[in-house]
């Protein structure tokens, strides 16, 4: 096989013979031309073994010429598996051979084939089940021959786009019948969405050398330049699914590498046109062997000359027309063998660069390329993901679609046969047909979408499919000749090898796919699906209707993991005194969505200035609800388990919701602003949840009520003013509310001018401890509130903490945190909390739950002390019996607290162990276990509460 | 008592401002108030947009019918006070609250001929003439932000007010500039 750039350029050449372009190839230096794509390139410079096979490692050349060539997948940079039949050339590129050692044609790997006979069907499976002990050995050793590229995980991720589009009409498939059928629904009035698979349209129109096919391409390129219809090269409709929910990757786009299209689509076309399959027989996967559409594409489309001397057989028109093509570049056509008269191909031979061909009955032909046009693959994949069962015309010799739903349709090969003409009209028909039901879905939406421009009229009626059906050439059934040969390219199986699983019982096509692998590589079954089935249905005696095919699933063709991905949104929240904390040193951790400050470097020191003076800590994330209208009581009667009825204006009140199972579902603090307005706080991580809670029982089980909650978490940024001298600061800065103990006590509420800003609520509330007042300022004005607090606290020692101090305050105080020190099976009575579970009130949520909790002995939290003050056991350390590995607890959470100069701990522990002063045994990841007391109260800190009320 | 200071946006990162065919623009400082009450009744009149469309209102507040009886009415201070005085409270037949949310969202505008190509990267929906046409409103996820949309051309380019949450307007303002970069957008001086 001796493959040269053609002296002359072809008419429909698409390589510009004026723009060289250079490249390497397994560290060699290559040139070739803007247009070329990989293969052409090296192709055109004489190489004719692209790789080595998957599993004997045998030389493998061009079979397809393009996307599907399962030869043809190289490393290109960092990128492997690149599809060298299809990637167009660019300067610059390293390009090199796969999973070959040392080289491509020195490749110690190919002694596989020497062991070829054992490594049958199921290999695996068989050799390396026993002894199992073994199989991680068995797994290294393995994975030195996986097959593909090198992913270098250092490279950088590239960037990949995400779109959405609503077209009326999808067209999968540029060739002359999917444009013609595009050009007709546009002109019909449809948002139309053409995608072709190639880098250009037209089909098989591109590589034609007739003079009639170039002038209807030329036409039809024309009408669509001249049209509305939106048009995607190098695209795949990569899969269909409910409703025509299509999913199209983009390969090529100025801004992405890829683009994931994510079209909804109200009618789709189908329209892939046929894929040349191969022919069985030996020796069919030796360099040499090509299909006629690959000589045809190399001749036309990138003017190389495929061969010196070849032998084409020929069971249809694309064969005559490669025998004609290569016959017209002055390659020598030594044979043609017309499969349509019965005549066979047998076996390929001879030297590496040479083919011989031998044919039934004996007769050798030498030559240096064998062509091959066998019949085709109907690509009925979008068809069966929209759930048609293809079915198989023998006389024909391909699948045909059988009932798609209504809003799919055929065009083209798929559809039937014809001249260029017929196929053409009858996908105008069904771009009109398209475009007709698209306009009565639309109708349909518009009718339904309350945004939506009014619908007109009546809705449109369902067109009837009045188109006429395509005529089918009879094609001989060639799949395989009398000998045997690879059937499928990309996994190495061989038609024996169907045999023989068949003859294992492995004769569904399902099973068989499975067991051998076949149809399950990059090729994805285009072009070895029907070979495999007919493999299958000789091994059987049965047809090939009768054996049937595989369900073809998404994707029609392989998609990156980063197509997947598209553009990763990852949202983040920030307080409105994000700035302030930037500018001030702040380490920040990220608390669902939230950027929320940590710390301001020393966490301890947070702690001490917040006993000793006072502190601010930005909870803007606290989430706030505001509650309005009369019902609010009941309301809250209903969601917390404590009591709201008589809850007075300006008064707060704290409360813990259940779920209906009586688990923990979160707590907080609500206040009654006005008659008929409060606001209820939230956990942090329940804001968004506890909404939806609240919106579910007011829309689904009290419709009645007279009650409307809005979310407000940000309308208002939140700041806790903390410690002893938080008093003098609040005074400093506040207008139109008395701060004193006797105006303004713990646990209430007040609307107050805060640095100037008016509108914002104070409350007499806080979680670490000490005196708090806690100060929700209306966001658009958040960030000077905080930094007059911080101005006029100077001399007071004023100073931010973050998180962290929180966290460890909280605990000293022993509050606990839902989530953290509570679990999903927490129930109410375990926090402690009991006397404020109230179930003398009519109903709650979770009422009958925690009314049966309340007579178990279930888990308590309590406070632990380590006996060592300095061991600080990790939260989630267990606690056990003795020396026992028996859990009878857990650590929940754990700090050492700067305050009191020691470990201190909350935990789960079970109900014997509850009492103060029990000593426990708690577990540390070391493996070391470490004695423990629990205490008499929660707090480790003020257990009166003394310098909270103060 | 001192007057209230001025407006923070939350979007505090500096942009070069400029103008051209696709322009973003930040107008959270504008005000809005929540109104929620009966679908039909005596306030769904007064406001006068039914669910999934806008219209505007007598003092120039735009009113967006943002859900089953919820309108959001945005504009000028004034404008916006005039469309929702007395609109609540117990002297009311029906169960009406209003309450202000200025602080709350944020609010982009969208501008130009390729706003709807723009917006296809970052939202699932249709956003065609029928679909989607002047005085449209929706809710919708963009840039996994859940957001109020209302479209309100200008000068008969297609234009779109953009709500979210305020805590988000930074990352979505972010996220706008980077899916309009492809159709050369370019970000316009705050809306006022």
């Amino acid at each position: 096989m001796t493959m040269s750039r053609l002296g002359t350029a072809r008419p429909t050449e698409v390589v510009d013979r004026s723009s060289k372009v250079r490249f390497r190839w397994n560290g060699k230096r290559f040139s070739g031309f803007e247009g070329d794509t990989i293969a052409s390139a090296l192709a055109a410079a004489g190489e004719h073994v692209f790789s080595r096979s998957m599993k004997y490692h045998r030389p493998r050349g061009i079979l397809t010429a393009d996307y599907w060539d399962p030869n043809l997948m190289v490393q290109v940079g960092d990128d492997p598996n690149v599809r060298a039949g299809h990637r167009l050339l660019e300067a610059g590129m390293d390009v090199r051979a796969q999973n070959v050692w040392p080289s491509l044609h020195r490749d110690i790997k190919a002694l596989n084939g020497l062991v070829g006979r054992f490594l049958t069907a199921g290999f695996y499976y068989k050799t390396f089940m026993r002894p199992a002990w073994l199989w991680p050995t068995y797994e290294r050793v393995l994975a030195t021959f996986a097959p593909g590229g090198r992913i270098d995980p250092d490279t950088p991720h590239r960037y990949h786009d995400k779109r959405y589009t609503h077209p009326d009409v999808v067209v999968a498939g540029a060739g002359p019948a999917g444009i013609e059928a595009a050009l007709a629904a546009s002109a019909a009035g449809a948002r139309v969405l053409l995608v072709e698979h190639e880098h250009a349209v037209g089909g098989h129109l591109r590589y034609s050398s007739s003079a009639s096919a170039r002038a209807a391409l030329a036409e039809l390129r024309a009408a669509l330049d001249a049209s509305d219809v939106e048009v995607l090269t190098d695209s795949t409709v990569t899969g269909r699914y409910e409703d025509n929910w299509l999913a199209i990757v983009q390969r090529s786009h100025p801004i992405a590498v890829e683009r994931l299209i994510k079209a909804r689509a109200k009618m789709l076309v189908v329209a892939p046109g046929l894929i040349e399959r191969p022919y069985v027989f030996a020796g069919n996967d030796r360099p040499g062997v090509i299909t006629s559409g690959a000589a045809r594409r190399l001749i036309n489309l990138w003017g190389v000359r495929p061969g010196e001397r070849a032998v084409v057989f020929a069971a249809n028109s694309a064969g005559d027309a490669a025998a004609a093509d290569l016959d017209r570049v002055g390659v020598e056509v030594a044979a043609v063998i017309d499969g349509r008269d019965h005549r066979r191909v047998s076996a390929a031979q001879g030297s590496p660069k040479a083919v011989e061909a031998v044919l039934a009955g004996g007769s050798r032909i030498e030559a240096d390329l064998l062509v091959v046009a066998a019949g085709w693959t109907a690509p009925t994949s979008l068809l069966n993901m929209a759930g048609d069962r293809p079915v198989y015309d023998p006389a024909a010799a391909r699948f045909f679609a059988s009932d798609p739903p209504g809003n799919v349709l055929v065009a083209g090969g798929l559809a039937g046969d014809g001249s260029l003409d017929e196929l053409r009209a009858h996908a105008a028909a069904t771009g009109r047909l398209a475009a007709q039901r698209a306009a009565a879905v639309a109708h349909r939406l518009q009718a339904r979408t309350a945004r939506a421009r009014p619908a007109e009229g009546a809705e449109p009626a369902w067109a009837p499919d009045e188109r006429t059906p395509l005529d089918r050439d009879p094609h001989p059934e060639l799949y395989r000749s009398d000998t045997h040969g690879m059937v499928d390219f990309s996994e190495d199986v061989g038609s024996k090898d169907l045999v023989a699983a068949a003859r294992e019982g492995y004769d569904s096509v399902e099973l068989a796919k499975r067991y051998t692998t076949a149809t399950m590589g990059p090729s994805q079954g285009k072009l070895e699906t029907v070979n495999t089935v007919a493999a299958i249905a000789e091994a059987r005696g049965e047809t090939i209707a009768e054996v049937g095919t595989t369900v073809w699933r998404p994707p029609f063709a392989p998609i990156t993991l980063g197509a997947l991905a598209g553009r990763v949104f990852e949202p983040v929240r920030v307080s409105s005194i994000q700035p302030w904390h930037e500018a001030n040193g702040v380490t920040t951790i990220l608390a669902g969505q939230w950027v929320r400050p940590d710390h301001y470097g020393d966490p301890a020191a947070e702690v001490r200035n917040v006993r000793t003076n006072v502190g601010l800590i930005d909870v803007t994330p606290l989430g706030k609800l505001d509650l309005r209208g009369p019902d609010i009581p009941k309301l809250l009667n209903l969601l917390y388990t404590n009591k709201w009825s008589k809850l007075a204006v300006g008064k707060v009140r704290y409360g813990m919701m259940c779920a209906e199972d009586g688990v923990v579902l979160d707590d907080g603090v609500t206040g009654r602003l006005g008659p008929d307005h409060y606001l209820m706080t939230t956990t942090s991580s329940g804001a968004g949840a506890i909404w939806e809670w609240v919106e579910n029982w007011l829309q689904t089980e009290r419709p009645d009520w007279k009650v409307h909650v809005t979310p407000v978490t940000t309308a208002y940024v939140s700041i806790n003013v903390a410690g002893p001298k938080a008093r003098e600061l609040v005074g400093r800065v506040s207008e139109g509310v008395d701060v004193s103990p006797e105006a303004f006590a713990y646990m209430e509420v007040r609307t107050a001018t805060v640095a100037g800003v008016d509108g914002c609520f104070m409350w007499r509330i806080g979680f670490t401890g000490e005196l708090s007042f806690e100060i929700h300022a209306p966001a658009g004005h958040g960030l000077h509130v905080w930094e007059a607090l911080m101005a006029a606290g100077k001399d007071l020692g004023v100073g931010p903490f973050g998180l962290e101090a929180q966290r460890i305050m909280r605990l000293e105080k022993g509050h606990f945190i839902v989530g953290q020190d509570t679990d999903g099976l927490t129930l109410g009575p375990s926090t402690g909390l009991s006397p404020l579970i109230k179930l003398d009130k009519d109903d709650f949520a979770g009422k009958p739950e925690l009314a049966w909790a309340t007579e178990r002995r279930l888990p308590v939290i309590v406070a632990i002390q380590p006996d060592d003050a300095g061991v600080v056991p990790a939260e989630a350390s267990q606690i056990v019996r003795g020396e026992t590995n028996e859990i009878l607890g857990r650590i929940t959470s754990s700090r050492l607290s700067p305050t009191l100069g020691r470990s201190i701990c909350l935990g789960q522990v079970e109900p014997e162990l509850a009492a103060g002063g029990t000593k426990l045994t708690v577990l540390l990841t070391s493996g070391e276990r470490i004695s423990a007391t629990v205490m008499d109260h929660h707090a480790h800190f003020d257990p009166a509460g003394e310098r909270l009320r103060g | 008592m001192a007057e209230s200071p001025a407006f923070e946006s939350p979007v505090v990162k500096r942009y070069k401002a400029a103008t051209g065919a696709l322009t973003l623009s930040d107008a959270s400082a504008a005000t809005k108030w929540l109104v929620r009450g009966p679908e039909a009744g005596a306030v769904a009149d007064r406001l006068g947009a039914s669910f999934g469309s806008s219209c505007a209102a007598e003092g120039g507040a735009l009113v967006l019918g943002s859900r089953p009886g919820e309108w959001i009415v945005v504009g000028v201070p004034g404008a916006v006070a005039e469309t929702v005085a007395g609109i609540d409270g117990p002297e009311q037949s029906d169960f009406v609250t209003a309450l202000d949310w200025t602080h709350g969202r944020a609010l982009f505008r969208v501008t130009g001929a390729d706003a709807p190509r723009m917006l296809e990267k970052v939202c699932s929906l249709d956003w065609s003439d029928a679909m989607t046409p002047d005085g449209a409103v929706t809710s919708a996820s963009v840039a996994k932000v859940t957001c109020d949309i209302a479209r309100n051309d200008v000068d008969a380019k297609p234009s779109y007010l953009i709500f979210c949450d305020r805590s988000f307007g930074q990352y979505l303002f972010d996220a706008l500039i980077d899916a309009g970069d492809e159709f050369g957008l370019s970000v316009a001086p705050a809306d006022p």
